[in-house]
């Protein structure tokens, strides 16, 4: 397991920040050991954090119906997720489960709004990288959203109506 | 060939905290999908006479939208079969035992051919385009396409077809049904015809006098045949009504792209018997055979001169329109097709034998594999070859005249 300063030195929304910038950052998180299986935030939960994944490997997943989600997504050591939990009060979009024992690094809203009060600078840096990502995961949604209608209509045999698919007659 | 959807999905065990992560295929998903056809009050559904190969066809309505689906008897066994209780794999086996193969693009087909006419219990999924991925043309092509696109659909509609046809034939439309109407209709063409042979030895002189005014005769002959082209397809739409069917549509078009005409949706008569349906392909004609008669017998009464001239004129081209309408070798559907198409029960021959052309000449070579369907679509087709072949022979005089004019 990779220790939090070089750990950050691969996550994404880091990657501007310079050595002493990410020593503040790492002060910031809060560590949490998770064992397989367990849920990290449902749906609709309240959204206030931000997590790192420091090892082990997460599933992001949505409710469908029943007891069955659709997975949308996985995150693995370096990875983050719930940042929208640091800009948004609305409550969790998707349920966060561990697929395997974990280590997390939790930065919490209140911490974020200090480094945007406290170090300007840093927190532009934080939030370009996170602009960009942000677009990266918008784009894969569209893929996955394609995917999914792609699935439905194979699932079901639609395809475009055939040439002279209805039937008629006209008289002349 | 592209991969088929996947989906990941997450199934929670009843147990807190364990889940399982699934992969679900849409092939699989495909294979055990439900397809439930819409309740039987939307829609119904009517056997066709024994086809060529000796199976049934059968014409599907969707009483909700008016449409209509044409189903062979192995479409019709999986429609049966689309009642939301059995899966595709179970229909296909159940297919497989009926018919002895089975091949899972027939489904896909019919199912394709039901979408469009909304009939499966579904809602509308996305209405694909499928030009977006094709280069861009240059601006003359993309002219050319807008205007032989607003020129094949170029038409207009009469609005509440329906409801105009009912009320014409209960004030007075159902005369022309009875056998009487009929009978007379008959007589009367029978004495045109010995009349225009009596006339016909006045050919000369009627030239004569059609000669000296060409463009008033043109003029008032064309109109002469528009007007009775109106008249044939109300009468055709009437005799729809006449056997409790509906009319879909009235209007004109340009039939397969290039004939303008006028023209009566008659979809609904597929609902009777064969005996209606040949009954309306010939209402059509009879009303051109009648006035025809009418003008002949009035030129016979006519003193001589250009009235009677033109009249002799509009008799014989209603005739000739008549006899044009009733050949069913050229390749378009006119009421000599449609009684043809009825005949043979074949309602889709003309495609079926165009279908053929580009394999025809693997077809001819192995003629003894052919199928008797397959023969009479071959034997539509080269009597369409044959006769457009000789049209043209007929009027290449006048093709060169043309050409030699301009």
């Amino acid at each position: 397991m990779q220790p939090v300063s070089e750990l950050l030195k691969n996550v994404s929304f880091c990657q501007d920040l310079n050595e002493s910038a990410r020593s503040k950052l790492g002060a910031l998180l809060i560590s949490r050991k998770i064992s397989a299986g367990a849920v990290i935030f449902r749906e609709l939960d309240e959204s206030d954090c931000l997590y790192i994944v420091q090892a082990g490997s997460i599933v992001i997943s949505k409710h469908v119906q029943d007891q069955v989600d659709i997975v949308l997504t996985r995150f693995h050591a370096g990875d983050f997720f719930g940042e929208m939990g640091l800009f948004d009060t609305s409550p969790r979009s998707a349920t966060a489960q561990t697929e395997t024992d974990s280590i997390l690094l939790r930065l919490d809203r209140k911490a974020f709004q200090q480094i945007f009060s406290d170090e300007p600078e840093m927190a532009a840096r934080i939030c370009y990288r996170l602009v960009t990502v942000f677009i990266e995961r918008l784009r894969a949604t569209n893929d996955q959203a394609r995917e999914a209608i792609r699935w439905g209509l194979e699932a079901t045999g639609f395809s475009p109506a055939p040439e002279h698919a209805a039937f008629g007659r006209r008289s002349t | 060939m592209t991969e088929p959807a996947k989906l990941e999905l997450l199934a929670r065990s009843s147990d807190a905290g364990g889940f399982q992560i699934v992969e679900v295929n849409s092939l699989h998903a495909y294979s055990a999908y439900k397809p439930s056809r819409l309740p039987q009050s939307h829609w119904e559904v009517t056997p066709q006479p024994k086809g060529a190969d000796g199976m049934h066809q059968f014409v599907l309505k969707n009483l909700r939208q008016d449409s209509y689906v044409l189903l062979n008897a192995n479409e019709y066994f999986l429609w049966n079969h689309f009642d939301g209780r059995h899966s595709l794999e179970e229909i296909g086996r159940a297919f497989h035992l009926s018919f002895g193969a089975f091949d899972y693009a027939v489904i896909r087909q019919l199912l394709a051919k039901l979408y469009s006419c909304d009939l499966l219990e579904s809602k509308r999924l996305l209405d694909l385009q499928l030009n977006g991925a094709t280069a861009p043309d240059s601006r003359w092509t993309s002219r050319f396409r807008w205007n032989l696109r607003r020129w094949c659909t170029m038409s207009f509609r009469v609005p509440h077809a329906d409801r105009l046809c009912s009320v014409i034939y209960q004030r007075g439309g159902f005369l022309l049904f009875h056998p009487f109407t009929f009978y007379l209709s008959l007589a009367a063409a029978a004495c045109a015809m010995i009349v225009a042979l009596r006339l016909g030895q006045n050919a000369g002189s009627f030239a004569y006098f059609l000669k000296a005014r060409p463009w008033l005769i043109s003029g008032l002959t064309l109109a002469t045949l528009v007007a009775v082209s109106i008249l044939h397809v109300l009468v055709h739409a009437l005799a729809c009504k006449a056997h409790g069917r509906r009319v879909r549509e009235m209007g004109f078009f340009l039939l397969q792209g290039i004939v303008p005409t006028f023209y009566a949706d008659v979809t609904d008569i597929f609902m009777s018997s064969r005996r209606a349906r040949i009954a309306v392909d010939l209402a059509g004609p009879m009303v051109e055979v009648v006035l025809g008669s009418i003008a002949i017998l009035s030129a016979h009464a006519a003193s001589p001169g250009v009235g009677q001239a033109l009249l002799f004129a509009v008799g014989l081209a209603l005739w000739e329109s008549a006899l044009i309408n009733l050949y069913p070798f050229n390749f378009l559907e006119m009421d000599g097709y449609n009684i043809l198409a009825d005949l043979t029960a074949m309602p889709m021959l003309r495609q079926q034998a165009l279908a053929l052309i580009p394999n025809l000449y693997d077809r001819l070579c192995n003629v003894r594999s052919m199928a008797r369907a397959e023969w009479l679509q071959l034997a539509y087709l080269m009597l369409c070859l044959i006769s457009v072949f000789i049209y043209v022979i007929v009027h290449i005089d006048g093709l060169k005249a043309l050409l030699h004019l301009t």
